[in-house]
């Protein structure tokens, strides 16, 4: 408040603020109840009443029996466990986001080695692009048609019956490669007679733990299983080189092939 | 926080009960004794720390260790008192015999101690109760409350209104209507004051 001298008096909430010394103005509310009686009489009626209530007494309580009393209403406590990692309320949409989220790997996953596969189909073209007039020993030593590592080297079971397989095959996917219409009945039958061979190949590849030869083995399996079923058409040599890659096919028979030659020349 | 009222609370976490007795003995009586200024009888005072301290109790596990126990319970005390007294208000029926005519110990109200046993003292002592009474059960719950604990208990304006859960301007303008009240509600006691 603005207070000025003799003209104008506190306020009993000023005087109460005085009394309980939360006035901030404190000297000026003195020196006024000096020179005030009717404040100063306000002020005094203020005190004797704080004074009067000032007095109250409080009795002691019992302790024993207030604790007798608060005891039997006392439960057994144990302490709050940590807060989880996830709030129980985002468990579930979190297991289903997780479920979710497996598919979608193994989805895109099989897509994935699928696309290798067809990538692992163009190399062999792409080795004959890059590395045209070199000899099968300078191969790249790359993973043919994405089964496993076919390597240049060559492997530790040799067999001169294997040999001939392969070269027959050779021969055969030549003749397909270069085949504008439709294969002649004595390709068709060539291709059944190597069908019987190959499958004995195959399993004796597999159990020799020869994984890689085992895979072309078995793609050349169902290149020959074509041959011998697919009705004769303008096309569908064609479509077979393109479907089956017999190209592709045809360069892992030559690195079999070459293998086994380097084998039976370190025999000798 | 000293060590002995953490160790308790560690050992009502870990399952013994008894160990609030210790907390129950440090802050049973300065909690009553606050309870007592808000209700204004004893009954009511004793009910209120016994609901303050169950709470306190039930709340312990949430409690945080770095905090004092003694301004938790007090607040929870406050609390408790000023609901007391505001359901009290509510409840007509309660309101009757706690402010009686001449007061007794069957009335739950408050007997003044005494150093002047002559009848007539005595009898100026329970006008001058009842009429202290009748002051404070006019004030507002807030006012009470405010008032009690900040002349009597002599508590800073600003723990008051965090307890009251009010700003603290609140808090100062309850007190003060307070005073002025009782001070017309005395008026004839005093003789005119």
């Amino acid at each position: 408040m603005t207070y000025t001298p003799h003209t104008t008096h506190f306020s009993e909430e000023d005087l109460i603020a005085y009394q309980l010394h939360e006035s901030s103005d404190e000297a000026v509310i003195q020196h006024h109840l000096e020179l005030c009686p009717e404040c100063a009489a306000t002020s005094d009626s203020i005190a004797e009443t704080l004074r009067v209530f000032s007095s109250a007494p409080v009795p002691q309580p019992d302790l024993d029996r207030n604790w007798q009393r608060l005891r039997g209403n006392l439960s057994v406590l144990t302490p709050v466990p940590p807060r989880a990692f996830f709030p129980r309320f985002l468990l579930w949409p979190a297991a289903g986001l997780a479920a979710v989220a497996l598919l979608l790997f193994t989805f895109v996953g099989v897509h994935i080695s699928r696309d290798r596969d067809r990538i692992a189909d163009l190399l062999p073209a792409i080795e004959r692009m890059s590395h045209t007039g070199a000899g099968p020993n300078t191969a790249a030593n790359t993973a043919i048609n994405g089964h496993g590592p076919l390597t240049t080297e060559p492997t530790g079971a040799a067999d001169p019956a294997m040999a001939n397989h392969l070269d027959a095959a050779e021969r055969l996917l030549t003749e397909v490669n270069h085949t504008s219409g439709s294969l002649d009945p004595a390709t068709r039958a060539q291709a059944r007679d190597l069908l019987l061979s190959n499958a004995v190949y195959t399993r004796t590849a597999r159990d020799h733990g020869d994984l890689a030869q085992a895979a072309v083995l078995d793609d050349l399996g169902r290149v020959l299983t074509t041959l011998d079923n697919e009705t004769s058409s303008p096309h569908s040599t064609l479509q077979l080189r393109l479907e089956m890659n017999t190209s592709g096919l045809l360069l892992d028979i030559r690195i079999l092939r070459q293998n086994d030659d380097r084998q039976n020349d370190n025999r000798q | 926080m000293n060590k002995a009222e953490a160790d308790a609370i560690q050992q009502i976490l870990a399952g013994n009960r008894d160990a609030y007795r210790v907390l129950m003995d440090r802050h049973f009586s300065a909690v009553h004794r606050i309870a007592f200024r808000i209700t204004g009888n004893q009954a009511d005072a004793e009910e209120a720390a016994q609901e303050a301290f169950l709470r306190a109790y039930n709340k312990l596990p949430g409690f945080r260790h770095d905090a004092s126990f003694s301004t938790w319970i007090t607040r929870i005390a406050m609390n408790t008192a000023l609901n007391l007294v505001e359901r009290r208000n509510r409840d007509l029926s309660q309101q009757g015999p706690r402010i009686a005519e001449n007061p007794s110990p069957a009335d739950q109200t408050i007997q003044m101690a005494d150093t002047y046993p002559g009848p007539e003292r005595q009898l100026l002592d329970r006008e001058a109760a009842t009429l202290r009474n009748d002051a404070l059960a006019a004030l507002t719950p807030m006012e009470r409350t405010a008032f009690t604990l900040r002349h009597m208990e002599d508590l800073p304006i600003a723990e008051i209104a965090a307890a009251l859960n009010v700003p603290a301007n609140s808090a100062k303008q309850a007190v003060f209507r307070a005073v002025g009240k009782l001070r017309r509600s005395l008026a004839p006691l005093a003789g005119g004051l």
